[in-house]
């Protein structure tokens, strides 16, 4: 395969095939229009000698929020971070299969893994701001990421990363701050608004409020289905309810014992939301989602 | 055993009591028909009197199950067939208070013909109703109990009589209505026959209730006594 950069992949073409894995019953509820941002086949992301999960083949849709849930050690978590290429920053990581985004593989030889994730931008479990200014963990970021723009253009930057993320109004006064100075919830907005300043095209987060109260938890949520206008989100949570609330498709992960007598992760079922959540189509996932799991 | 495995072992035995008191009320309810439709049909005062009370007991778990429901939901948000079994209580709640009130207005003109002439042709048809609609409410229960679908999609059938003996009622009373003291009682008596039409129509709603508890489907069965659920090629 030629040099690709993902600046390339971006423009190259749009991939409008309908989700994989999806029965006839998923198609009713999601429209068949939706192209696939992310695709993966047969992925299996290995750490060292142990399959951490196996054969996973998931199409997550354009504008819209995709979950992945199961218990611990189901594979979610290194699922989501195989699609930015984050997994490659674990020593001994190491991805089988295929991942596109918009028809590429961003697995293939040339590509530039900072560049994937430019373009799917992640935020964490717990808030991470950088040991600076409101501002600069918006500026400096972009920065490093190659904005070249003006000062004016930055401050434009600023302030719109950081409206996206509804922090703005609650910040404006006092960009000079430290990140620091501001509570869970918001440093988890100022993450997602840093996340947003490099302009992604998706957005993947991993539990990205099981560090916060309630109150900081709805505000996030509500930020999300705002995002998902413009953004892809995938979704990372423990909290099924969570899922429920915000996502229209859900992925059920669970573990199972290998051949080897490795527990390892694999993709149950991956429905539209409310269909996994009031009757799901496999009994492990009606196991999981009513507490009769294991 | 993991403490989450406990607080959902905790969870299900609570649905399981609410489950327990809620088909309690219809078990009340098709014993409440009985009484009543006897009462209406020999002027039994006192049977009529014993529904009214029984029918108080009925409003009183309605308001009780109403709460135990609503704590359930905020303390353990259920899913999948626990949520399908949460909602079909909470519908089946309002089912079972309402056969009580149909109960309850049967009786009621038991107490208004009090004194009053009765015509018995038209007593055996409601007495033919009760006989029709009760075996309605026991074949949803055991539809229910057994979680089975083929008992459910019986029930539409079984409401035809008791819809075709309803609107004969009305020609009944026609026949009756030069006779002034007539007409009174039979007046009331075709809001006893619509009370135990309405009944019939609660049999179906459970059974309904119950088809969607198994298929995850919500669908309305259809008054020839077939429904779409079987065709769903999703199903």
């Amino acid at each position: 395969m030629t040099e690709t950069t993902t600046e390339e992949i971006v423009t190259q073409s749009s991939d409008t095939e309908p989700a994989l894995e999806q029965t006839p019953d998923d198609r009713q509820r999601v429209d068949d229009d939706v192209p696939n941002v992310i695709r993966t086949r047969a992925m299996n992301v290995f750490y060292g000698d142990f399959r951490a999960v196996a054969d996973v083949s998931l199409g997550f849709a354009t504008n819209q929020i995709s979950a992945l849930i199961g218990p611990s050690g189901c594979g979610k978590s290194t699922v989501l971070r195989s699609l930015n290429r984050m997994n490659d920053l674990i020593i001994g990581a190491r991805t089988e299969g295929e991942v596109h985004y918009h028809g590429e593989n961003i697995y293939a030889d040339g590509i530039d893994p900072v560049r994937v994730r430019r373009t799917i931008g992640m935020v964490f479990q717990k808030p991470n701001p950088f040991p600076k200014s409101i501002h600069e963990n918006i500026a400096w970021g972009a920065k490093v990421n190659g904005f070249k723009g003006s000062k004016l253009e930055m401050e434009d930057l600023v302030e719109q990363a950081l409206r996206s993320a509804a922090l703005w109004d609650e910040v404006k006064d006092k960009l000079g701050e430290s990140g620091y100075s501001l509570s869970g919830g918001q440093q988890q907005r100022l993450c997602i608004a840093r996340a947003i300043a490099t302009k992604p095209d998706v957005i993947l987060m991993d539990e990205p409020c099981s560090a916060l109260d309630p109150i900081a938890t709805l505000r996030i949520e509500e930020l999300m289905l705002e995002l998902k206008r413009e953004y892809s989100i995938i979704i990372v949570t423990h909290n099924m309810q969570q899922a429920a609330r915000v996502s229209d498709k859900t992925a059920f992960f669970n573990v199972k014992l290998s051949e080897e007598g490795m527990r390892t992760g694999h993709m149950v079922e991956y429905s539209p939301t409310e269909k996994l959540f009031t009757s799901p189509r496999e009994t492990e996932t009606e196991d999981y989602i009513t507490g009769r799991f294991g | 055993m993991t403490s989450a495995q406990d607080t959902n072992l905790h969870f299900h035995q609570e649905l399981e009591s609410l489950e327990h008191t809620v088909l309690g009320m219809v078990n009340r309810a098709e014993h409440m028909v009985e009484m009543a439709v006897d009462s209406v049909t020999t002027g039994n005062l006192e049977l009529a009197d014993r529904v009214i009370t029984i029918d108080e007991d009925i409003d009183k778990t309605y308001f009780e199950v109403h709460q135990m429901w609503t704590t359930l939901m905020a303390r353990f948000q259920p899913l999948g067939s626990d949520l399908r079994k949460m909602s079909v209580l909470l519908q089946l709640n309002a089912t079972f208070e309402r056969m009580g009130d149909q109960c309850v207005n049967i009786a009621r003109v038991t107490q208004q013909n009090d004194g009053l002439p009765r015509v018995e042709r038209i007593c055996d048809q409601i007495q033919e109703m009760g006989d029709l609609v009760r075996p309605m409410i026991r074949t949803s229960i055991e539809a229910y109990l057994r979680q089975d679908l083929d008992e459910a999609r019986l029930l539409p059938a079984m409401d035809q009589p008791v819809d075709r003996l309803n609107a004969n009622m009305f020609k009944e009373i026609v026949a009756v209505a030069s006779d002034p003291q007539m007409l009174e009682w039979a007046t009331k008596i075709m809001m006893a026959s619509r009370a135990l039409e309405r009944i019939g129509d609660q049999a179906v709603d459970f059974a309904e209730q119950t088809a969607y508890l198994i298929t995850g489907k919500r669908a309305e069965f259809v008054e020839t006594g077939l429904d779409k659920l079987g065709d769903d090629p999703d199903g």
